[in-house]
């Protein structure tokens, strides 16, 4: 009994150990590294000319201009699109989980930008946002003179987050979508017999069976703006301008890293990141499970 | 509970192993290395780092390797193309000491890896095989000289002209050449129509700076960044006001278009400050287009910049004297025929620039503003000192502060924290 207890133990560990070795290799390993060379003055050039220099990184961190824009444009960045691309997928979701003609088309048109290239996406929103493009062309027609999109300062940010709710809503879409078809239908049915509107069924039955899954999305989402970099990156073609009205905490990092050599100083940018997330998130785990308690 | 503890064994064993299995690997190798050097005599191979910006650079290299090869037939060299971000990979390659033994390297991240030690210097070489280093063009070789050590050996380089369309300057009525700041402005004045602008001017260091050092100023000076001297303020606000005031310029943002390039290509301005790389673009998008190419307009003196590659050797190469002489081979005459006749870029020996010109006629004005040329880099703030300087001219033309002069005090502070 003993012996094939350990027989299957070894077994199970054999077949976890493609993952086991690849999550050490290539997550677990790099993430220590990082961790360690943020307290240093590192360079990949020159790695043994690396100094500890303690937590002077991260001092210098918030003493920098640039990080904190990058830091402010990031949260604004994803304290506007977080909300808004759920309350639009949550509205979709809703909408295809009836029983509309053309339904699986829809379906299908409003999940395609989500497995579209975000680099092509970018390109894309580029001519069409351009001086002389195709929303300035349509606005020129009721006497609106378009600004330059991409390269004002005021409306450069709020076009990528445009770009990014457009492109990413049909990712949310699907979960909700998934989570609306869990719901037992007899709870509608009940409802319908006490008399409950189509939007009282809404607040008091869809949404809080959706709890769990809307949680859910708010995690990814959250964690998936405060990372925001692709669109940022081919917009400002990597400079996050203009003005720095596009760096953000992840753009600023490849700068740090690969333009300006400053691998530790990238480093502990990471970590700063990595510590917003997670409080981020223990705040919302914290609230959601007191709601559901 | 027990089965837990055992467990957790396994999986450190198992780690063990995995950790031992890696470690034993870079003796592996250190083992390769060792008898690829008893082998030296024999054969041996070499690896050149490039970029690939086109079809056309690429055959330059494989043409220069397969005439080397011709003459070293010990030495095989593979080329190793790296797509995407350059530095990026080598800056890995680097650290995981598996670069190329020869490599390209900018004139711009160019003192990082010189002061970095990852370089080997070639002085020792050059004096061995006898080298004419006075050949190459002074202020090309200086952007590859570090402490008093030479670094890398230019193998081209490309200076700003002026790009002119030769249909709108008739139906301007201009015909003489443009020699000062004051004829520019009134060229480009006269060159602007409804829809298209007499010249278009980005917002980058990269060609605000040739108005920079032709009003006398600099940029950076003994290591330090310098760009609120008043000299620079006056130059950025000569180059915004074409745009702001003088309503003759625009920038490729504004006109709807991604670079100067494009801007002048599609005939959306008349003048553009552009290097070489121009020729073969415009060859391609605007076949048609009837331009001219002339030295840039003197300030109070006169003043480009010169965007510049170099060979340079890996400190870690195994085989330093092969790569030395493929090294050498690359920048020599010989191997600068090829750079010659491609017409991609200039030739960066003074020998071999005469022969361009004669090649090539019209593109004379590149040669020619060589001996005034100023390299693109700034020391080790590099990067630091282009964005703020870049951001400065941005805030100028954006109207997000009021003056050259504050845009570029707080540019300079900036960089001072």
């Amino acid at each position: 009994m003993r012996r094939k207890h350990v027989m299957e133990m070894i077994a199970g560990y054999t077949f976890m150990m493609p993952f086991i070795v690849s999550i050490s290799v290539f997550l677990l390993g790099p993430l220590i590294f990082a961790f360690i060379i943020s307290f240093k003055n590192f360079s990949f050039l020159n790695p043994e000319a690396a100094t500890w220099v303690g937590f002077k990184n991260y001092v210098q961190l918030f003493r920098d201009p640039v990080f904190r824009r990058a830091l402010l444009n990031t949260a604004l960045y994803s304290s506007i699109v977080t909300p808004v691309q759920l309350a639009i997928a949550l509205i979709l979701a809703v909408i295809l989980d009836q029983k509309i003609k053309g339904r699986t088309f829809f379906r299908l048109a409003y999940y395609i930008p989500t497995v579209t290239s975000p680099v092509a996406v970018a390109v894309i929103f580029l001519y069409l946002f351009k001086a002389d493009g195709l929303v300035n062309t349509i606005l020129a027609k009721f006497g609106i003179q378009g600004p330059v999109w991409f390269n004002s300062v005021r409306f450069a940010l709020p076009s990528i987050m445009m770009m990014a709710i457009w492109s990413s809503v049909g990712t949310y879409m699907v979960v909700f979508l998934a989570g609306l078809q869990d719901i037992p239908a007899e709870l509608y049915e009940a409802a319908e017999v006490d008399g409950a509107s189509g939007i009282q069924r809404f607040f008091y039955i869809t949404l809080p069976v959706l709890r769990p899954v809307v949680f859910f999305n708010l995690i990814i989402s959250l964690i998936g703006t405060f990372q925001v970099f692709d669109q940022a990156y081919v917009v400002s073609r990597g400079e996050g301008g203009p003005l720095n009205a596009t760096m953000t905490v992840v753009l600023f990092i490849y700068r740090q890293g690969f333009r300006e050599f400053n691998m530790g100083y990238a480093s502990a940018a990471a970590f700063v990141l990595f510590i917003i997330i997670l409080i981020l998130t223990l705040i919302q785990r914290k609230i959601f499970r007191e709601e559901t308690s | 509970m027990k089965g837990k503890i055992f467990s957790i064994v396994l999986v450190s064993i198992l780690i063990i192993t995995l950790i031992a299995g890696c470690s034993s690997k870079p003796q592996n190798t250190g083992g390769e290395a060792q008898t690829q050097e008893q082998k030296t005599e024999e054969k041996v191979t070499l690896k050149v780092g490039i970029w690939s910006s086109s079809p056309a650079e690429k055959k330059i290299v494989e043409d220069q390797l397969a005439a080397f090869k011709e003459k070293h037939p010990n030495i095989d060299v593979q080329i190793e193309t790296i797509v995407g971000d350059y530095m990026q990979k080598m800056q890995t390659l680097i650290a995981s000491k598996t670069a190329p033994d020869i490599f390209y390297l900018d004139s711009m991240p160019a003192p990082q890896l010189m002061s970095a030690g990852v370089l080997e210097p070639l002085d020792e070489y050059i004096t061995k095989y006898n080298i004419d280093i006075e050949d190459f063009e002074p202020a090309l070789l200086e952007a590859f000289k570090w402490e008093g050590k030479v670094y890398g050996l230019p193998k081209d380089f490309n200076t700003l002209v002026l790009f002119y369309n030769k249909d709108m300057f008739e139906q301007a009525g201009l015909s003489e050449p443009l020699r000062t700041w004051e004829e520019l402005r009134q060229y480009a004045t006269k060159l602007t129509k409804d829809k298209v602008k007499g010249i278009v001017l980005n917002n980058e260091l990269a060609r605000y700076q040739v108005f920079v050092n032709q009003n006398g100023g600099t940029v950076f000076k003994d290591g330090k960044p310098t760009l609120d001297l008043p000299e620079n303020i006056e130059a950025l606000q000569f180059y915004t006001d074409l745009i702001l005031r003088d309503k003759a310029a625009d920038t490729p943002q504004n006109l709807g278009v991604g670079w100067n390039g494009d801007a002048f290509a599609e005939g959306k301005a008349a003048m553009a400050i552009e290097g070489g790389w121009m020729i073969p673009f415009l060859k391609d998008k605007a076949p048609d287009l009837k331009y001219g190419m002339a030295e840039l307009p003197a300030g109070k003196q006169r003043a480009t910049m010169a965007f510049t590659v170099a060979y340079v050797m890996n400190r870690n190469s195994q085989h330093k004297e092969e790569a030395f002489q493929l090294l050498n081979f690359l920048t020599s005459q010989e191997g600068q025929k090829y750079v010659v006749e491609s017409g991609l870029a200039l030739p960066s020996r003074k020998s071999m620039m005469a022969r361009f010109k004669e090649t090539y006629p019209e593109r004379a004005p590149f040669v020619d503003s060589a001996s005034y040329s100023v390299p693109f880099q700034y020391g080790l703030v590099g990067q630091k000192l282009v964005d703020e300087a870049n951001k400065a001219c941005e805030a100028v033309i954006m109207k997000q502060v009021n003056s050259a002069k504050e845009a570029l005090e707080k540019a300079q502070k900036a960089l001072q924290q």
